[in-house]
């Protein structure tokens, strides 16, 4: 059933895409290729939902709160003045926890620091790429 | 032979050697860590590159990259069982038997050898081939580089992964995101969606590390609690004399298989070690050893393995055109140096080409010379927790692509495409096609562009001229070929995926 319900939002982008590439197709040489190419994901995506089936495993807890710590990573990144180091620390520390059965709590804390303070120094110091400062005094 | 000696001459500085090592000891570390492959950690390694601004040492530097990884991808095969890489697929079969027989150090030494014996002669081959093929390319037409995409894309569809549907679905979504931004011809902006940071298109650099960073954390996280691993102890003897006198023939075998297959568009390594491995059972007078652990179903695959690396470096320096993920990304590399391989390069760069050839030969060295003394420290690497290992990797692959554009769409971008390759590793879709869709359909429409131009727009121009015929004949036939032996059938695998 799983597969049946993947291979059918695949070729439903795929109508989307298409419809999207008629709508824009002017004639002139730029509009052949979206046509073709995704022309060809209707057809070969048509091919996968019949000929494919069968039940889809996942478990979906870990990946979507990974996807969110993710997200919210590289949104405090961006528009925060919290900074590299003490984003990438709490990320780490979180996205480890969320892949572990128990919690290792002194391991996962030393690893953090020491990749996020060592990837800092050596990106901003050494090889001359500026990352966030923040508000941490380094 | 005096280009070769002066790329010595260029490579045998302190500094490019040191690149050089750099270049082995990281790929080899990365290629141990289960799940990453040499196509990640070059893409991850791009920024740092472009810092460096020293087109030589950083490709000799990902030379070394790309031979370490594959190295580094046996160690974990033996004595893991998990490939990180489907080329080391098949030295997994008969290395995990013989490590769990106590024979580990001998399946290491095995691959470590068969590898640089195969490196150093296909390295050798590379060298006679490259510069007649570069000759012959000058005489390449945009309809033969046309026709010659076209192959490359469809071999690699059709011979890697499980299925042809899925291989054909993800080289369409491949050809997709190659299609993003602005049209080089007509400056028309295609499935930018309004966003305008996807004028410039998806870079390669965001496509991989979603694809494979992203994508394989993800599907980890997916499956976490089914992931008993067990790192097989080290022993203490190492290849005895009967080991050699049983290993020299499928070593030779190994890079017969490896060099040319690699050099076709054939996808790089997965098809020669599966053959090598077939090859082996086949002349093998001990089938009774075999599934319990025969030292030549390591030897020949990993020769096989080893070899093609510099068959791929034929298609990829001589023509521009990528066989395998991480050509592509080799070839992305080169493009941030806005160098772009193909018979110009042999001519503008010749410098540039036969520095990094040599510097093959001396990584092959270094490598030997690396791997057997430090297999203890690979061990250690292997045993790394893993949800430090993959929160580490996640890590990395927001660096990387927050380092090379400093854009948070573009971050968002391989988060996305990572959920994409989470589904597609849970429906056994390969991820090869992608990439070589990103790279070579844009490259695809502009010579087919290019041909119509100068052909006024006359589709013949593609069945008159034979050597383009040919070319576009085979790509039929690769479709059409009728799928291999079980056994290769059973472990076939997709580029960069393992279980």
């Amino acid at each position: 059933m799983g597969v049946r319900i993947a291979g059918a939002v695949v070729l439903a982008v795929g109508i989307g895409l298409f419809v999207q590439a008629l709508t824009g197709a002017n004639g002139s040489g730029a509009s052949y290729a979206p046509l073709l190419i995704t022309g060809m994901w209707v057809v070969v995506a048509t091919l996968y939902l019949v000929k494919h089936s069968g039940p889809l495993q996942v478990r979906w807890r870990t990946p979507l709160l990974l996807l969110g710590v993710l997200v919210a990573y590289a949104v405090v990144l961006k528009y925060t003045v919290v900074g590299y180091v003490l984003a990438t620390f709490v990320f780490f520390v979180v996205a480890a926890r969320l892949m572990s059965t128990k919690p290792h709590w002194i391991r996962d804390l030393s690893v953090a620091i020491g990749l996020s303070l060592g990837i800092y120094l050596v990106f901003t110091k050494l090889l001359g790429i500026s990352l966030p400062a923040g508000v941490l005094p380094i | 032979m005096s280009d070769l000696l002066g790329g010595f001459a260029d490579v045998l500085t302190v500094q490019n050697l040191l690149y050089a090592a750099i270049g082995v000891t990281i790929g080899t570390l990365v290629g141990v860590l289960p799940g990453i492959g040499p196509a990640l950690t070059i893409a991850l390694l791009l920024p740092v590159a472009l810092k460096l601004d020293d087109p030589t040492g950083t490709l000799i530097m990902f030379a070394g990259i790309y031979a370490g990884g594959m190295y580094g991808g046996s160690t974990t095969s033996i004595l893991l069982n998990t490939p990180g890489e489907s080329a080391s697929v098949a030295t997994s079969i008969e290395g995990y038997q013989m490590a769990l027989r106590g024979r580990a150090r001998a399946a290491l030494a095995t691959a470590a050898i068969g590898s640089f014996v195969a490196g150093t002669l296909s390295t050798i081959l590379l060298t006679f081939v490259a510069n007649p093929m570069a000759k012959l390319a000058v005489t390449f037409r945009a309809s033969d580089y046309f026709a010659l995409s076209v192959l490359a894309m469809v071999a690699v569809t059709a011979l890697v992964g499980s299925s042809l549907i899925r291989g054909l679905m993800s080289l369409t979504f491949g050809l997709f995101l190659g299609l993003i931004g602005i049209d080089s011809l007509t400056g028309q902006a295609r499935f930018t969606f309004g966003v305008p940071s996807l004028l410039d298109g998806v870079d390669i650099v965001v496509v991989i590390v979603g694809l494979f960073a992203i994508g394989e954390t993800l599907y980890i996280a997916s499956r976490l609690r089914e992931l008993p691993s067990q790192v097989a102890p080290l022993s203490k003897q190492g290849m005895t004399r009967d080991d050699w006198r049983r290993s020299w023939k499928p070593w030779l075998r190994g890079t017969a298989l490896g060099f040319p297959f690699g050099a076709l568009p054939s996808g790089g390594a997965e098809l020669p070690t599966f053959l090598s491995y077939l090859n082996e059972k086949r002349l093998s007078k001990r089938k009774e050893e075999w599934g319990k652990g025969a030292i030549e179903g390591v030897a020949g695959p990993e020769a096989a393995n080893n070899a093609s690396f510099s068959g791929v470096l034929v298609p990829l320096l001589t023509l521009g055109i990528p066989t395998s993920a991480t050509a592509a990304v080799m070839l992305a590399a080169f493009n941030y140096f806005d160098l772009s391989p193909g018979p110009q390069l042999f001519e503008k760069s010749s410098a540039l080409v036969w520095a990094l050839i040599a510097s093959l030969f001396i990584g092959n060295i270094m490598l030997l010379t690396l791997n057997l003394p430090m297999i203890r420290v690979w061990v250690k690497v292997l045993q790394i927790p893993r949800p430090v290992l993959y929160s580490g990797i996640l890590v990395f692959a927001t660096l990387g692509v927050y380092a090379v554009s400093g854009n948070i769409i573009d971050v968002l971008i391989a988060y996305a495409i990572g959920i994409i390759a989470m589904f597609m590793r849970h429906l056994e879709f390969p991820v090869a096609p992608v990439i070589l869709g990103v790279i070579l359909g844009p490259m695809m429409e502009t010579q087919f562009r290019r041909a119509m131009l100068l052909a006024d727009n006359d589709l013949s121009v593609f069945v008159t001229r034979p050597l383009t015929l040919t070319l576009l004949l085979l790509a039929v036939a690769a479709i059409g070929l009728p799928h291999l032996p079980k056994l290769f059938k059973r472990n076939r695998l997709a580029l960069g995926e393992d279980d």
